[in-house]
């Protein structure tokens, strides 16, 4: 009886078993955080089914109590103006965990094929409902209406219902409906937080929000400019390991090595290949499956200790742009300076990457004792782990007073960070690690975008000492000239008034007074 | 009805004081406009009334104001507030020789103070701000434009204080009346705040005292002693005001009579005595006008109290006597009397003595103690001793 009762029972998971047992690791830990996560997941589909296809994003989120009785059930509905979903692509979008159209490399905000089922996944645990979703793809003669259910046991979609509509207007795009367990009193400030920093990042995007107690809020489109798209890429060969570098070679339609790293990386040109193969001791014209494990690792070893590969390229990268983040900053936060950096593409560890750097300063920012931190990856907000990220660590380290700002002050950082491979820290993807070469750009843009701020503070400082000397000579103006006027003959006060005014505006630099009385308002 | 006319009530000097006035500011000012209206930067020029500005003109024996100028510049907003109080005061002086008026110090601070409000431009606050807050300001001002225009502000006919008295056998004629100044009864004539408006009729006398203390003034003057020893007597009750200074001045330039200064053995005493002399720091610039170079510092000395064996002097004071009148001197005493041995027109062999004498007894004595002594021993030993056997220090 011993021995049976301690015997192992092996079987395997799939993927929903494993995700519906672990949901704290997609962010679904509680109430609060699931309803957070949610709008967030279904956000974010949105805006990768809009602003990459060049479609200026309206998106309309309602987050609604479901019933007076019980307060922690809610219905979340999220609207897009999106390219839509292929209507034989809609259950397994839905209904099967890592199923995604994002699996290529190329910087969107989802990728791991998670997002819409862990919220589906969820609401099906909580409230047993499954969800509901109505699209059309801009080609589309119809509009698809499905509502689907996730079959944990065996990771499929269950489909309850399915529907068919004429389309005899335009529309395109998704509504995604789904019913979960909430709590909202612990969730709001965050979920508007969230909203709030999508807003900055894409001002090119109109959002709406319902909350449950019926409050709207509108966040205007403030430009028409959009990011560049991002484009899919081949993977750089320092990007790659051994175990990617074993499934390619399995996978490759090519027919020798030389062709297989000419054609299936980038920054590969035949000198480089042929360099490669020599220093690994291989042979140009050995057939891609036929490496052995120790051919496979030795190859790896010196891609990654060669020094001459020329670094990835960024063009496929999809950064904001300096003046998108200008706008988005100064829409939201109202500030009364604003400006924001794009450096140059880097790389770690055959990664390309792009770090970006906004400030905003003043204005109706509220002063805080240290400066306040966006930090976004791939254009979607971070907003938990703040403390463990390395864009706080480099922002805290950096002596602000040298820039001219003594704390508490109106001061706002935005860093973005965009890579087809963003260094996170863990599995949360809410903190990016301290990889010393984004940390290195990071502290670059930062300083950069200080630096500009202590040349705004200095020249406003110029500016007004420059207005407090000219204001103590005009306001004695009337004085002077009444006083003068009176003793000397034939004088008129008006004619010294003006030729005074005139001698001190030629002084001025920054400004002019236009006319003593917009600095002497009275004399009693 | 009868016909009012201002002018037949004025006496004729002061008519004519006006119009010179009058003329010397609006000179100094019509440069002003002039520089305004073709564009150049509006500077006031004035000599610096300072320490380092003041030079002592040994061959004279007088204070003077040296050469070194201070510019006033409109367009520097450092020295605009000055300048605007400048013109500012220079326009109600002139508006009251126009009219008629005598103000006084006290009037002129009153009428020129008023309140601007102005915009901050930088915040767009708006802000008030006095032409002046304290009389000290308008004062400032008012010598500052002294100094311009080579005025003092009595030929403006600005008004201060009556603070100096004078009695004795002497005839003046002020404005339009005749002051017989030996029949004042137990009072005195106060010395007009326009010294130079007086004119001398009459006078017998054969030397002038000056007594810094108001009350011993009154003491001798009661005893009779101008009437016993020919005398004019004159009080400054303190530091000497500029009238008092001018009046001195005049008796010892038009009339030759010899001044005699008596003040409290101190370093206050000292300076009231230098002041009449050769002029104040501060107003080096009316020495010229007002200091006597030839005054004499009667006493009280530190040698009267101590006595001197070098110089063979016995002192007026018994050591009962001097242990019941010294006072002992003060910090500020001892850091005054170090300023003034500084002094150049203090570096003589006697006046150096008796500053040290003071330095290494710590000890200063008031006038009064000498009347305490005894008034008689004041009026019939003391004064006419030292005036008779001329030991006093020129
Ligand atoms: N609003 C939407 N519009 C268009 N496509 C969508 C939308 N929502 C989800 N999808 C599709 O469903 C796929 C799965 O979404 P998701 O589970 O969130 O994973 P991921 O976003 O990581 O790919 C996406 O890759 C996308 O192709
Ligand atoms: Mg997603």
């Amino acid at each position: 009886m011993a021995s049976e009762a301690t015997a192992e029972k092996f079987r395997a998971l799939t993927p929903s078993e494993f995700f519906y047992r672990n949901r704290e690791l997609a962010g679904f830990s509680n109430p609060a955080r699931a309803l957070y996560q949610a709008v967030r997941e279904l956000v974010e589909n949105a805006l990768d089914a809009t602003d990459p296809h060049g479609i200026h994003p309206t998106i309309k989120v309602i987050l609604q109590k479901v019933s007076a009785e019980r307060d922690n059930i809610f219905s979340i509905s999220v609207e897009d103006n999106g390219i839509g979903i292929p209507s034989a692509q809609v259950p397994r979008a839905f209904g099967q965990l890592l199923y995604s159209s994002k699996y290529v490399l190329r910087q969107t905000r989802g990728m791991f094929g998670l997002g819409a089922k862990m919220a589906v996944l969820y609401g099906q645990m909580t409230t047993g409902r499954s969800v509901e979703v109505l699209t059309s793809t801009i080609t589309a003669k119809n509009i698809y209406y499905f509502n689907i259910a996730i079959d944990v046991k065996t990771n499929t979609p269950i489909i309850h219902e399915k529907g068919v509509y004429r389309k005899n207007n335009g529309w395109h795009g998704t509504v995604v409906k789904l019913y979960l367990e909430g709590d909202w009193t612990r969730s709001k400030s965050k979920i508007y937080e969230y909203l709030k920093r999508t807003a900055i990042i894409a001002p090119y995007a109109e959002i709406v929000f319902e909350d449950p107690e019926g409050t709207i809020t509108y966040f205007e489109r403030s430009t028409r400019k959009m990011p560049p798209p991002p484009r899919e890429v081949k993977p750089h060969p320092k990007g790659v390991d051994i175990e990617m570098m074993r499934m390619m070679l399995k996978a490759t339609k090519t027919k020798t090595l030389l062709e297989f790293l000419i054609k299936e990386f980038q920054s590969v040109g035949e000198v480089t290949a042929r360099r490669l193969i020599e220093n690994a001791g291989l042979l140009p014209d050995m057939k891609p499956h036929e490496l052995s494990t120790e051919d496979v690792e030795r190859l790896v070893r010196v891609i990654k200790s060669d020094t001459k590969i020329k670094p990835p390229s960024a063009n496929h990268l999809s950064y904001v742009g300096e003046e998108i983040i200008k706008v988005g900053l100064k829409a939201i936060l109202k500030p009364e300076f604003v400006t924001a950096v794009t450096r140059k593409p880097s790389v770690y560890e055959g990664h390309a990457f792009i770090v970006e750097a906004g400030l905003a300063y003043g204005g109706e920012i509220q002063p805080e004792d240290r400066p306040v931190l966006y930090r976004y990856a791939n254009k979607i907000p971070l907003l938990y782990d703040e403390g463990a990220d390395v864009a706080r660590k480099v922002v805290d380290r950096i002596d602000w007073s040298h820039y001219g700002v003594t704390f508490p002050a109106p001061l706002v950082i935005l860093v973005h960070i965009c890579s087809t491979k963003v260094p996170y820290k863990g599995v949360g993807k809410e903190s990016v690690a301290d990889v010393p070469e984004v940390e290195h750009e990071i502290e670059l843009a930062i300083r950069e975008v200080a630096r500009r701020l202590k040349r705004y503070l200095s020249k406003k400082k110029r500016e007004r000492e420059e207005a407090e000397r000219a204001v103590a000579i005009a306001k004695y103006i009337p004085d002077v000239a009444r006083g003068l006027a009176k003793i000397v003959n034939n004088v008129r006060e008006e004619m010294i008034e003006k030729e005074l005014l005139k001698m001190l505006n030629m002084k001025l630099r920054s400004f002019k007074i236009n006319s003593v009385s917009d600095v002497v308002v009275g004399i009693e | 009805m009868r016909e009012v006319s201002t002018v037949s009530y004025m006496s004729a000097v002061d008519i004519k004081a006006r119009k010179k006035a009058l003329k010397k500011i609006e000179r100094a000012f019509s440069k002003l406009v002039k520089d305004i209206l073709s564009g150049k930067t509006p500077t006031l020029v004035i000599r610096k009334r300072t320490l380092a500005n003041t030079v002592f003109d040994a061959e004279r024996g007088l204070l003077r104001i040296g050469n070194a100028t201070l510019k006033r510049s409109f367009l520097n907003a450092g020295e605009a507030k000055k300048f605007m109080q400048t013109v500012l005061i220079a326009s109600i002086i002139h508006e009251a020789l126009k009219n008629d008026e005598y103000p006084t110090i006290r009037d002129l601070y009153y009428r020129g103070k008023h309140t601007i409000r102005f915009r901050d431009l930088a915040t767009g606050r708006v802000r008030e701000e006095n032409t002046w807050d304290e009389q000290k300001e308008s004062d400032s001002v008012i010598r500052d434009l002294e100094v311009l225009i080579d005025m003092l502000r009595e030929e403006m006919l600005i008004l201060s204080k009556e603070k100096g008295k004078v009695v004795g056998d002497m005839r003046i004629k002020s404005g339009d009346d005749i002051i017989d100044l030996s029949k004042m009864g137990h009072g005195a004539y106060s010395i007009e705040p326009t010294p130079d408006f007086i004119e001398f009729k009459d006078v017998n006398a054969e030397f002038v005292l000056v007594i810094e203390k108001d009350a011993v003034f009154q003491q001798l003057h009661r005893a009779g002693f101008w009437k016993k020893y020919k005398a004019l007597l004159i009080t400054s009750a303190g530091q000497p005001d500029r009238a008092t200074r001018r009046f001195v001045r005049r008796l010892s330039d038009e009339l030759g009579l010899p001044i005699y200064i008596l003040t409290d053995a101190d370093p206050y005493g000292w300076y009231i005595y230098s002041v009449f002399k050769v002029g104040s720091i501060t107003l080096s610039y009316e020495s010229e006008r007002l200091a006597t170079p030839s005054a004499r510092f009667l006493g009280v000395s530190m040698i009267d109290i101590f006595g001197s064996d070098k110089l063979k002097k016995k002192p007026y004071l018994t050591e009962a006597e001097r242990k019941n009148y010294i006072i002992k001197a003060t910090d500020t005493d001892i850091k005054r009397a170090k300023e003034l041995k500084s002094y150049e027109w203090f570096r003589t062999k006697r006046w150096l003595e008796e500053i040290n004498i003071f330095l290494k007894k710590k000890a200063k004595l008031e006038i009064e103690a000498l009347t305490s002594k005894g008034l008689r021993f004041l009026m019939d030993t003391y004064i006419p001793e030292k005036i008779e056997t001329g030991d006093w220090i020129a």
